[in-house]
């Protein structure tokens, strides 16, 4: 935050509006960090406890949204003020979504521990990696108000798509192969498509993070490295 | 350091040079250029350039003390009327410099109708008022007269109000009544110019809305400039905001602008309450 300003208690109200961006941001990389845990260990236990762990995410997102709407209508915000409390409200939403991602996964991963192990299963830990370099980097940015960081997370995000494509390829190639690791691996598709999201929603944070720091937004097309929508499945590529 | 980073760091920073986009529907109606002003030995304004558009509100803010309500009085000579305060510069209204030697200063504040913060009714009827200002620069036969009270007071939207009270005293009038009395009694003259120092700061919110409503409408044929204390006033009622700091212009903006994004760290921190 900038300088001070006269009024104490509004320096207080941004300052916990930000804390709480920060403890979601926490929560929501750390519930990534255990789902993909509990994908890797199968154990259940640890997934179902970051199912619940989902409603602590949600809560801290409600708190957010009445602190902002309370600033709005008490402070009447303009300028920097005002951004800082829009961005608030959008990244809050973003990481909510990053939780209910990271929920998803978990909840996959109780199903995906029945069935026996498939190998693509070892590409989940590295794309969630990066996907948790990218919360920690842009919330890191939020922290300072830096919008390079912005910058450079809105840029990375392609590198996640490309894992997510060359994954989505491999566990086609690997279903197409084996029939009967379709269930496995259909499950791993979507937790890999899940991950891919929450690097979407870093990106959104990033943006807003930028248009908080510098008042216009990021204008530029972002470089997109998830062609899998785009992928035609033909059969006759399967091993004979 | 890089020039941003040293006007950021420099406590006042010169103003950009007033800009506004290219709007072909702007018509500046007034000119303010290099005006200084000296209550005495003391310059309350420095070097201030800057336009107004017709039928478009200009607002000025600013802490107290800034040169605001300095500079609307110098923009139809009210200064005149006290010893010791003089205007350098010009102030070029459709191509006349006003301060010029010579400018018939009766003719000009027909021209230029002010309103102040706290309203000043006279100790008349509602209708001499109204008509007091059009008796001293117009000869109107009773109905043309008539004609024209009754159009200020609607346009002031008080008609409704007082039409079966017209000869009542404006004094016995509510304050935001009394001050919509005001604002009529200055476009009965029919000028085209309003000059508005704090004209709703003195009144309950209610009675706000109905100015702030008012400014809304007449600026469809008025070049108007409000001071306001009220930074949310300015953000509603303006499109042009001016940002003075003790007696510069710090920013001149379209008003969201300034509201979003000003340039000026200075501004920023007048706005969002960063300093006094």
């Amino acid at each position: 935050m900038a300088s001070e300003h006269i009024a104490r208690g509004y320096d207080e109200e941004l300052r916990k509006l930000n804390n709480t961006i920060a403890e979601m941001g926490g929560l929501a990389e750390n519930q990534l960090g255990t789902a993909i845990e509990a994908v890797m260990t199968r154990d259940t236990e640890l997934a179902a406890r970051v199912v619940e762990g989902d409603v602590k995410v949600d809560q801290l997102e409600r708190e957010l949204d009445n602190l902002a709407i309370r600033l709005l209508a008490l402070r009447q915000p303009v300028a920097r003020d005002l951004r800082e409390i829009f961005s608030a409200l959008k990244i809050g939403s973003d990481l909510e979504r990053i939780g209910d991602y990271a929920a998803n996964v978990a909840k996959r991963s109780i199903a995906l521990s029945q069935t026996p192990a498939v190998r693509p299963v070892y590409a989940l830990p590295r794309m969630a990696h990066l996907a948790q370099v990218l919360i920690k980097d842009v919330l890191d940015g939020y922290v300072q108000r830096d919008a390079d960081k912005a910058y450079s997370v809105w840029m990375r995000d392609a590198e996640l798509d490309e894992m997510y494509s060359s994954l989505f390829r491999e566990l086609l190639t690997y279903m197409m192969e084996d029939p009967r690791s379709i269930g496995s691996c259909t499950h791993l598709l979507f937790m890999a498509k899940n991950i891919e999201r929450i690097g979407d929603h870093a990106t959104n944070i990033a943006e807003n993070l930028y248009y908080l720091v510098n008042g216009t937004p990021l204008e530029e097309v972002r470089p997109k490295g998830d062609v899998s929508s785009l992928e035609v499945i033909r059969s006759d590529r399967a091993p004979q | 350091m890089s020039p941003a980073a040293a006007r950021q760091a420099m406590p006042l920073a010169p103003p950009d040079p007033p800009e506004t986009r290219a709007d072909p529907s702007l018509h500046q109606k007034v000119l303010i250029r290099d005006v200084d002003f000296f209550y005495g030995t003391f310059q309350a304004l420095k070097n201030i350039t800057m336009p107004l558009h017709d039928k478009r509100v200009t607002a000025f803010i600013g802490p107290s003390g800034c040169g605001k309500s300095t500079l609307i009085r110098v923009l139809n000579r009210m200064y005149e009327l006290y010893p010791g305060q003089r205007a350098t510069g010009e102030v070029i209204v459709d191509g006349e410099n006003i301060l010029a030697p010579g400018v018939d200063l009766n003719l000009l504040r027909a021209r230029i109708g002010m309103v102040f913060q706290k309203p000043t009714p006279f100790p008349m009827s509602i209708y001499d008022n109204v008509a007091f200002g059009i008796r001293l620069y117009e000869r109107l036969p009773h109905h043309e007269l008539d004609d024209r009270v009754e159009s200020a007071l609607r346009r002031a939207a008080l008609w409704d109000e007082v039409k079966d009270k017209l000869r009542q005293s404006g004094l016995g009038l509510s304050g935001g009544q009394q001050q919509r009395l005001c604002i009529a009694r200055a476009i009965a003259v029919q000028p085209e110019i309003l000059l508005l120092d704090e004209p709703a700061s003195a009144l309950d919110p209610i009675s706000t809305q109905r100015i702030e409503e008012l400014i809304a409408e007449l600026k469809a044929d008025y070049c108007i400039a409000i001071v306001t204390h009220n930074m949310q006033q300015a953000a509603r009622s303006s499109d042009h905001t001016a940002f003075m700091y003790l007696g510069e212009l710090i920013e001149f903006d379209e008003t969201e602008r300034i509201f979003t994004r000003p340039k000026q760290k200075h501004t920023e921190d007048y706005i969002t309450g960063r300093f006094g």
